[in-house]
């Protein structure tokens, strides 16, 4: 039996991410994710002034920044029952729907389909057509999305000034009014991408495309030229072709804190989403509702000060203890809801949410890789379609407001979460404010549910058992792995709490020259 | 965040790791010379993809980054664009500079003036606050020559 023990640094995924896997004659039969990069966040935000968090936790991420922005805001506003106006509500969700679109978009074309312009693809039936399409730089869809994705962005500088590290939202509402000028220059924004979108990505028209209610109703579709030849055709019919739709399932348990938040059902007293939040329990099938008393972090096989078993984030900390040479292998914490591995994202969110294709298409096939890609891209669909309610129900209501002050005296100590489904899924942010500073802050980010290591049961994460049993042809250039980590869409810079010395100690660098 | 600067200076680089700060610290040095009317200075740092939106139809865009350690310590360089790959290394996504100009060249909309400035680093330190001595003796003179490039440019 051939036993090899791989290291797998892999390019265009966001942030600093290893993968060991060990492979036993070509099949992987173990897998260990590491976040290889401390950041330290929580530590930053201990002691200083409530509202210092609208300008530091949007820089957790390049990418998702007003996701984080969004999250400080609601855990502050919870801690003081501050009203919310629905303007306010329809304008951060507007932003978050706009960066969830760049995303799901870049993801999709920018970090995943490059990988099938591999040369091993060379002889694949659709090989011309791919590199057409997907080739980087050169590839129509690549370069379509490049210029999409930056027009789309325009609606966030719109509102909050500039992407990424926006920090216009505050408790009580957002920084910018509603007016007539800025809705026609997002919803023109949003037309451009809604027309690419159906006819580049899915080839179809939104309505018709959303109306898509089951696995027999999809592939009779995608038998119709128009559909198989476009972006989603095409990923679809190569990954299927190489069995991604049977591999890298992982943890049948999902999570999803719900999509926005409902502009007229929210503020103190309610918290309705646009798309439900809860929990799926893979064993069962059936979808519970969110109980976050359920959360721990483990730290077990992390490199923080060690404690025992599990503990909420209320009562968690992150206090840095790097300790090379011992089990202890990534800057990540391991999550758990109740003792459950989960994972988080949109093929989560809309699971949960009720999409009627995908639940069908789960049901029949699990959750491999392709589908979890074919979600990402399902939701831009959402994305578009909550975006222009949005901004609807903005032209409806120019007048009303955009932010109420908080009442003096309500900014109280206490605790509290924010909680909303960022790009990549679930995103928690858990405050403790004493003494009108604040005491804890704890962050979960999506990748920190998918990318956990071990917790302290020694139970792998969502991504490490994903891996196993995958077979790979050439250890050399294990491009298996690169399709299966990517269809999760990593993001190890929110997640890991420094860049390595020795054989990283290049990080700062961007330019090569002469390559 | 579209280009309403329509001349503008971009300097890259991370002020944390040693001679990559090279390209902020002659942001300073240009901000105390100052800027012809009409021009604008940014300071970038790591940013990637979304730099993008600031090269995209502009009039003339002047960028400053270092460069890998090649055996002459702050020698100053003009790049062209083409001649800069896409980055090797994780970070930055992956989607640093390199990329972004790559990305460039993909799309329409190209600066109508684009001049690339380079200082080549002494060694790569991460987590170092101060420039090395040939590179920060560079830092003055670079941004004399980007004062010259605007001039240029204002006559192109």
């Amino acid at each position: 039996m051939a036993r090899i023990e791989l290291n797998v640094d892999l390019n265009r995924v966001e942030g600093d991410l290893s993968v060991q896997v060990t492979l036993e004659d070509g099949v992987v039969v173990e897998a260990r994710t590491a976040g290889t990069m401390y950041r330290g966040f929580e530590q930053i935000l201990l002691g200083r002034a409530p509202r210092d968090a609208m300008v530091i936790t949007p820089r957790v991420c390049g990418i998702c920044g007003t996701a984080h922005l969004y999250a400080a805001v609601l855990a502050l506003e919870q801690i003081w029952g501050t009203p919310v106006p629905p303007n306010a509500t329809r304008i951060r969700n507007l932003c978050l729907f706009a960066e969830g679109l760049q995303n799901d978009l870049r993801q999709t074309f920018l970090f995943f389909t490059p990988d099938f312009c591999h040369p091993r693809y060379a002889q694949h039936p659709l090989h011309d057509a791919m590199m057409r399409a997907f080739e980087p730089f050169k590839g129509e869809v690549y370069r379509e999305t490049l210029a999409m994705t930056r027009r789309v962005l325009e609606i966030v500088a719109h509102f909050g000034g500039q992407w990424p590290h926006s920090s216009y939202m505050l408790p009580g509402g957002v920084v910018t009014p509603p007016d007539t000028r800025r809705l026609i220059a997002c919803r023109a924004a949003l037309d451009e991408l809604q027309r690419w979108y159906e006819q580049r990505v899915v080839g179809a028209r939104l309505e018709d495309w959303l109306a898509l209610d089951s696995a027999d109703a999809y592939f009779a579709w995608l038998e119709q030229p128009v559909p198989a030849s476009s972006a989603l055709g095409l990923m679809t019919r190569f990954l299927r072709s190489q069995g991604l739709h049977r591999l890298g399932i992982g943890t049948p348990h999902m999570l999803s804190f719900g999509v926005g938040c409902d502009p007229e059902r929210w503020g103190p007293s309610q918290d309705a989403h646009l798309m439900r939040s809860g929990f799926l329990d893979g064993d069962s099938g059936a979808v519970e509702p969110l109980d976050t008393a359920q959360i721990a972090e483990h730290v077990r096989h992390s490199w923080f000060r060690p404690y025992e078993g599990g503990r909420h984030p209320y009562e968690g900390e992150t206090v840095p203890d790097y300790q090379p040479g011992s089990d202890r292998y990534s800057w990540a914490k391991a999550p758990r809801y109740g003792d459950r591995v989960v994972q988080t994202g949109p093929l989560a969110e809309l699971l949960i949410g009720g999409d009627a294709l995908l639940r069908d298409l789960h049901a029949r096939e699990g959750a491999g890789a392709w589908l979890r890609q074919f979600a990402r891209v399902r939701r831009v669909a959402y994305e578009l379609q909550h975006a222009r309610r949005m901004l609807d129900e903005l032209g409806a209501a120019l007048h009303e407001p955009h932010f109420i002050a908080p009442v003096p005296g309500s900014e109280v100590d206490g605790q509290g979460c924010g909680l909303v489904m960022a790009a990549r899924g679930a995103l928690g942010h858990w405050v403790r404010l004493r003494d009108g500073v604040v005491e804890k802050y704890q962050i979960i980010t999506p990748t920190a549910w998918n990318a956990s290591p071990r917790d302290s049961a020694g139970v792998p994460g969502h991504w490490e058992a994903s891996l196993v049993g995958l077979e790979v042809a050439d250890a050399d250039d294990p491009i298996e792995i690169g399709h299966l980590i990517r269809s999760h869409d990593p993001c190890l810079v929110c997640t890991v709490h420094f860049a390595q010395a020795g054989a990283h100690a290049g990080a700062g660098r961007r330019l090569v020259v002469g390559a | 965040m579209t280009g309403l600067a329509r001349r503008q200076v971009l300097c890259f680089g991370n002020e944390l790791h040693g001679d990559d700060g090279f390209g902020p610290a002659v942001g300073r040095a240009l901000a105390g010379l100052g800027l012809p009317a009409g021009w604008e200075l940014h300071q970038l740092g790591t940013r990637g993809l979304d730099a993008l939106a600031l090269l995209q139809d502009c009039e003339a865009a002047l960028l400053v980054d270092a460069e890998a350690p090649a055996g002459q310590p702050g020698r100053l360089r003009e790049r062209r664009a083409d001649e800069l790959g896409s980055e090797a290394s994780l970070v930055g996504h992956g989607m640093g500079l390199g990329f972004v100009l790559q990305a460039l060249r993909a799309m329409p909309g190209r600066p109508g003036v684009l001049r690339i400035l380079t200082a080549e680093m002494t060694e790569v330190r991460s987590f170092q606050l101060a420039l090395s001595p040939a590179v920060a003796g560079s830092v003055d003179p670079a941004a004399r020559q980007l004062g010259r490039w605007m001039q240029e440019a204002a006559h192109a």
